[in-house]
């Protein structure tokens, strides 16, 4: 009990910098969640615009207006140019029409006045340019034959009236499942810095010369000492975990309450607990306790940034996604994918999610190993 | 006094591995990350080819219009891959999602997709386009007007977008700040030498007839040389190895560069001098205040950089690493220096600052004699 005890005492000793990096990691997770994010959601195929409007009375403009207002956003931004670039770059628009002054008269006295585009380039901007081209093309071939601005009106919306019929062959819903699988990806960054950071500062306390002479000539058994260990840093990454199906539970509400959301939450314990394998090894390997906060800086970013917590998965080039084979948090990300997808849970769907889990189980086994061959090996030493 | 002091702060500085490494080591182990996570996200953004399936029956057949248009479209204009075949390919094909939908002709065209994303909507668009074509084209047709080539009336269209719309890199923009600002952890580090209640090095020199302001000024010089060198080493490496594009104005950006590195130094004093705690802790603030002005500036997602910028202005105006990442991002996007001379100000502004509460921290500090 004292070696139980005492671990919690040199967290307690560190509590302000633990809190520190727990808290600055809740507040990421939650502001990521809460900011939407335009470039991962595929589910929005209605591009965002805006229109600069210089020919408030013409007809014909406003019918161009009221056709591109049912099929695209558009956004209120302040009509400055510097705004408008400043939301260009950063995706907040993809498309910017100019129309300029005057434009339905000359439209109507047979000329074919010029209309600014401002573009990001990506495929809602592609979208946004489809729409407007079709749209102008109509105009311009039902102008060879109407005189009349409400005939030609009439004309160009009767045209574009003729829509396909399209039918939705997957029924699942993904926007909620996109949200769960993306705090759990960006969980998977917390989880593991906050475990290996903390582990390892109190593992490499208790290694500091003149407690581990003190520990060495106690009565206890080191098998026992160690084990008393084991039992606590893996309560400690249990309440860690626990906390962030909690703050999960806050954010994400009923569908962590489903199936769906039981398998996220055991694919993060899983995830959790080979961390921790981690931690522990890496605890064995360092001598310097300054080097902990570099060394875990460099492993949670490393293994987020390879393994798609940050990026999803599907935009990171082939050679990352397969370097990051090798490092467990890709297949803890991967299942999250997944899951997001499968839409009837049965045995046959779960499969691959199992197949990642046994790989999880594996990493953590392999790192256990190596964790026992390098501490006896130090031990022979010492 | 100033040079003897230089040199030997210069020494403590180099011998820390644990400082060499957040300065030097961390900032370009990250744009590694960075250039691996990043390098394909913008070109994934482009439209790409988008494969179909076709039902290949009488009613397409007999519809030459359509046939000639979908040629055109995969052949030329490389908007669409098509496989012609039959509906249960097509069903077996979508349901692997080798597909993104499949066309068939019954009584007008049906389009089958697995969900409401941006390829089934753009197929949906070219689809609906071709129909009223056609339609278009009987109508001219029964009028006598056959001979009209509606592919060559157009709407006059001028792309005036500006150039360089790379929005990643901000990442690296915000990377550069954390490395200016993680300097702070050199400045800290140096001026906690120099006080009397930190360590015995320090006691050493308060007791010593040499003017403070001196002692200080040799210590802050080493540590800005070091810093930096660690930065002109991050910018070395970010242009010719990652691609990174600071915009064409060399002198401003290394400018912007050695301003920003004079903000984390002077926000390092503040947090050495003004926050009574112990080292670890300091560090941790400042690292705290350095990873989170970051992700306020969009270290995390851009997105959130823009969204401040909107929503909450002042909160960037004065966050430092949002001044270094918006005076890159000025210079790289904007013609005028406008917005890029207002980033400097304000940086010069906040270093003054932070050195004056500093300054008046630890001025008069003494101790009674016990």
């Amino acid at each position: 009990m004292i070696v139980f005890k005492t671990f919690w005492n040199v967290v307690k000793k560190y509590k302000g910098t633990v809190i520190l990096y727990t808290v600055l990691l809740l507040v990421f997770g939650f502001l990521n969640m809460s900011t939407k994010d335009t470039q991962t959601d595929f589910v929005n195929s209605r591009p965002d615009i805006f229109i600069i409007n210089k020919d408030k009375d013409g007809l014909l403009t406003k019918n161009l207006i009221s056709y591109l207002g049912e099929n695209s956003n558009r956004k209120e931004i302040k009509e400055e140019e510097d705004s408008i670039n400043d939301a260009l770059f950063y995706r907040d628009i993809n498309f910017v029409i100019y129309i300029p002054e005057d434009y339905s008269k000359e439209v109507m006295e047979g000329s074919n006045p010029e209309i600014e585009i401002k573009s990001t380039g990506d495929y809602q901007a592609s979208l946004a340019s489809r729409m407007l081209e079709r749209y102008l093309q109509i105009q311009t071939i039902y102008k060879k034959k109407e005189t009349d601005e409400e005939n030609l009106i009439e004309a160009i919306n009767h045209n574009l009236k003729t829509s396909a019929k399209v039918e939705i062959a997957s029924s699942l819903d993904t926007t909620k499942t996109t949200n769960s699988s993306r705090y759990f990806n960006f969980a998977s960054y917390s989880i593991m810095a906050v475990v290996i950071f903390v582990v390892c500062l109190v593992m490499s306390s208790f290694k500091e010369k003149n407690t581990k002479k003190r520990i060495i000539i106690s009565s206890m058994n080191y098998k026992e000492h160690n084990r008393k260990l084991l039992l606590a840093s893996f309560v400690y990454s249990s309440i860690a975990w626990l906390l962030f199906i909690l703050l999960g539970a806050i954010l994400l509400k009923d569908i962590l309450f489903t199936t769906r959301g039981l398998i996220y939450m055991l694919n993060a314990y899983l995830f959790t607990f080979c961390s921790l394998t981690i931690a522990l090894l890496i605890s064995t390997l360092i001598t310097d306790k300054n080097a902990v906060s570099g060394i875990v800086n460099v492993i949670a970013l490393g293994s987020s940034f390879l393994c798609g917590a940050f990026v999803p998965s599907e935009w990171l080039p082939k050679g990352v996604l397969q370097i990051a084979h090798a490092l467990p948090a890709y297949w803890y990300i991967n299942s999250n994918d997944l899951l997001k997808t499968i839409e009837v849970i049965n045995r046959e769907s779960l499969k691959p999610i199992l197949i990642n889990s046994l790989v999880l189980i594996i990493f953590s086994v392999l790192y256990i190993i190596l964790n026992n061959i390098i501490s006896k090996y130090k031990q022979k030493i010492g | 006094m100033l040079w003897h002091n230089f040199k030997y702060s210069l020494k403590v500085l180099l011998k820390n591995k644990i400082l060499l490494f957040w300065t030097f080591a961390f900032p370009i182990i990250l744009g590694i990350f960075f250039h691996m996570a990043f390098s394909d996200i913008e070109s994934s953004e482009k439209l790409d080819v988008i494969k179909i399936a076709i039902i290949n029956n009488e009613e397409f057949d007999r519809d030459m219009f359509s046939k000639e248009a979908f040629k055109m479209l995969s052949e030329e204009e490389k908007i669409f891959s098509i496989t012609y075949t039959d509906i249960e390919e097509a069903k077996e094909l979508l349901k692997e999602e080798k597909i993104t939908g499949y066309l068939l002709f019954e009584e007008g065209v049906n389009i089958t997709v697995n969900r409401s994303g941006i390829n089934e909507t753009v197929l949906r668009y070219v689809v609906d386009e071709i129909s009223s074509n056609k339609e278009i084209m009987t109508e001219f047709y029964k009028e006598g007007n056959s001979q009209m080539n509606i592919s060559e009336l157009k709407g006059n269209i001028k792309d005036i977008s500006k150039e360089n719309l790379s929005y990643t890199m901000i990442e690296y923009y915000t990377l550069i700040a954390m490395s200016a600002l993680y300097g702070g952890i050199l400045s800290m580090f140096i001026t906690n030498y120099k006080l009397a209640n930190k360590n015995a090095v320090g006691k050493r020199t308060s007791i010593s007839p040499a003017h403070k302001g001196g002692l200080l000024l040799g210590s802050l010089l080493a540590s800005y040389l070091v810093q930096v060198v660690g930065l002109s080493l991050l910018f070395i490496f970010t242009i010719f190895c990652l691609h990174v594009d600071y915009g064409n104005n060399l002198p401003f950006m290394i400018l912007l560069g050695l301003i920003g590195s004079l903000a984390g130094l002077s926000l390092g004093v503040a947090v050495a001098t003004l926050i009574k705690a112990n080292e670890n802790t300091k560090t941790g603030i400042l690292i705290a205040i350095t990873m989170l002005g970051c992700f306020l500036s969009g270290m995390m997602g851009i997105t959130m950089k823009y969204q401040i910028d909107k929503t909450i202005p002042l909160l960037n105006k004065i966050n430092p690493a949002n001044m270094i990442t918006d005076g890159f991002y000025a210079l790289y996007y904007y013609e005028g220096l406008n917005r890029f001379l207002m980033n400097i100000i304000s940086l010069l502004a906040f270093s003054l600052v932070m050195l004056l509460l500093s300054y008046r921290g630890l001025r008069r500090q003494k101790y009674d004699s016990i």
